[in-house]
């Protein structure tokens, strides 16, 4: 009886299907549910609420979801991370894939590309450090180093700005930080044509595509650090 | 021919000596005169110099006083930060949250921000040039501005969560929008709509049609009643949208270089001149002279043919480092092209 009625399966879809829907009030409420009922929380976020947003992603690639959607549904993902996160057992946070220093560069304030990007990487289990917009490009390298990050996300929607993705670049190399730290780069005006020339490690074209190249430069990073 | 002449040409259907050509020069400009960009956003005579001085210098079809997307919104109180040499910035919406819609007033183009120093500058351009060639003023359009009056993300989520707030920002907006426009059209100008966030990069087809239509629709009719055409520029994806893009009303059509010119052409050619699409960072900014060529061969093979006529155009404004080189390859291959505009796959090959 205690395994059918803790059976988490059912709870697991409400949950994904509360973040794929938008309902930010029943996500928080099955969430909460979830715990009452003794489920994992590990498992609650990783099958329910990450699942959620891994679905909204995936209706965002065919076209069927747009901004404004996937803005909303990881709202109600991350009112449901907030119910649950304080309830995993210690070490168990560690679900982190890798640390990731992302920012819209400076001279430009467009941050949804980046926004989108952040919640697709924290989705796939990544930490991200959100430096904002409008970010010298000092600061990304800084705050590499402070963080041991394995990755510089630079997102720009300008051309103005493309010049301070190569100064980024730039810094790294003369400070010896790479090929331990790489870096990745996107936005409307950039190409592969262009991330190849400035020396990036990769480029990607949208928010999902950037959780594949952060997957392969994490391990490129971490054999990179493997003495 | 005179691309006043040539462009008419084009209207009316009869043998010209060439498609009409533009390179959308912005702040490039500033560099055809040696300033600032700032200079030329700030400074009404300076931002006609370089205007006429970059239509001289390359021979394009079209001349459109623009710098950047955000002089309406900051006329109503967005803040913009800028540069001494690049491209201006949002800094910060003009409200916070959608609490401070009501404390939004429509711009007074006689007054606010430095619309009358661009109206300035329009009217400069026009006593210079509309003897020859089509002079345009950049207008964004009620979407956009509203992103910019209360912050792109917030925006965004107003759509799904406060419909009738974002209508009430796309009002306003219009309401700057019109005035702006009549005042460009009082100037001796056409007003050229840019309306970047109703791209399906950004928002669905429905959400177009609920926020886009309505408001390019009146902003659109008020410019036709002034006896004015209407270019109409959304970047990204467009495709399900062209259809709703003619339907608000616009003559003509520009087409990004991420959405399909052969696509537009089958789907809107019979309705619309198309505009587009050489891609001006990957090829006119960052590639060389033969790469631009090339470029415009393709767009020309794509949609020379179609049925309202091509523009051939970059699919956006083109970066301010953009080498002059390269704008002068895509207006010389338009002219290698001429009449009619036929390029074979063999003559490539």
């Amino acid at each position: 009886m205690t395994i059918e009625t803790n059976s988490p399966d059912p709870l697991f879809g409400s949950l994904s299907d509360a973040v794929v829907n938008m309902d930010e009030l029943e996500t928080v409420r099955l969430a909460g549910e979830s715990l009452n009922l003794g489920i994992e929380p590990g498992q609650a976020i990783e099958l329910g609420l990450v699942d959620g947003m891994r679905r909204a992603g995936e209706l965002f690639e065919r076209e069927e979801y747009f901004i404004p959607e996937l803005l909303i549904c990881s709202d109600a993902m991350y009112a449901g991370l907030k119910v649950l996160e304080p309830h995993l057992p210690r070490g168990t946070v560690e679900r982190r894939k890798g640390k990731v220093v992302l920012g819209v560069v400076e001279g430009d304030t467009h941050d949804i590309g980046k926004n989108l990007v952040k919640i697709m990487l924290e989705t796939a289990g990544f930490e991200v450090i959100d430096l904002g917009r409008d970010v010298a490009p000092v600061a990304f390298v800084e705050q590499a180093a402070a963080v041991d990050a394995d990755i510089i996300g630079l997102s720009t929607l300008m051309t103005t700005t493309m010049g301070a993705m190569a100064e980024v670049v730039r810094l790294l190399d003369e400070r010896k930080a790479r090929p331990r730290i790489k870096v990745m780069v996107g936005g409307g005006p950039v190409s592969q044509q262009f991330a190849s020339r400035i020396g990036a490690d990769g480029y990607a074209a949208n928010a999902s595509a950037a959780v594949v190249l952060a997957r392969r430069l994490r391990e490129d990073a971490m054999e990179a650090a493997t003495p | 021919m005179t691309p006043l002449e040539r462009m008419a040409g084009l209207s009316a259907g009869r043998p010209i000596d060439r498609l009409p050509c533009v390179p959308i020069v912005g702040n490039t400009a500033a560099r055809v005169i040696g300033v600032r960009t700032r200079e030329i956003r700030e400074s009404g005579s300076l931002l006609a110099k370089a205007q006429v001085a970059s239509y001289r210098r390359f021979g394009y079809d079209v001349v459109r006083v623009f710098t950047d997307l955000y002089v309406q919104a900051e006329a109503m109180g967005a803040k913009v930060r800028v540069p001494e040499d690049e491209t201006a910035y949002l800094h910060g919406p003009a409200i916070t949250g959608s609490g401070g819609v009501s404390d939004l007033r429509p711009a007074d183009p006689s007054r606010d921000g430095l619309l009358p120093a661009h109206l300035e500058a329009v009217a400069r351009v026009v006593q210079e040039l509309a003897s020859e060639v089509v002079v345009t003023a950049a207008v964004t359009g009620p979407f956009t501005t509203a992103s910019f009056l209360v912050g792109a993300e917030v925006l965004a989520k107003l759509v799904l969560r406060e419909p009738a707030t974002v209508h009430r920002l796309c009002e306003v907006a219009l309401q700057t929008a019109v005035r702006w426009a009549d005042a460009i059209i009082d100037a001796g100008a056409s007003p050229s709509i840019t309306d970047p966030m109703l791209s399906s990069t950004v928002v669905s087809p429905r959400q177009f049609r609920e926020f886009g239509l309505p408001y390019l629709g009146r902003l659109i009719d008020r410019i036709h009643e002034r006896g004015k055409s209407v270019t109409l520029h959304i970047c990204g994806k467009t495709q399900r949208v062209w259809s709703l893009m003619a339907d608000a009303g616009a003559d003509c059509l520009s087409i990004d270089n991420d959405a399909s010119l052969a696509g537009a052409k089958v789907a809107v050619g019979q309705r619309v001149r198309l505009m587009g699409n050489v891609p001006p960072v990957a090829v006119v900014f960052e590639g060389d002279p033969a790469a631009v060529r090339g470029a415009v061969r393709v767009c020309v093979r794509e949609a020379g043919d179609s049925p309202r006529g091509l523009v051939v155009a970059t699919g956006c404004s083109l970066p301010t480092e953009t080498p002059f080189a390269n704008i002068d390859a895509m207006v010389r291959a338009v002219e290698e092209i001429g009449w009619p505009p036929r390029v074979t796959p063999e003559v490539d090959a």
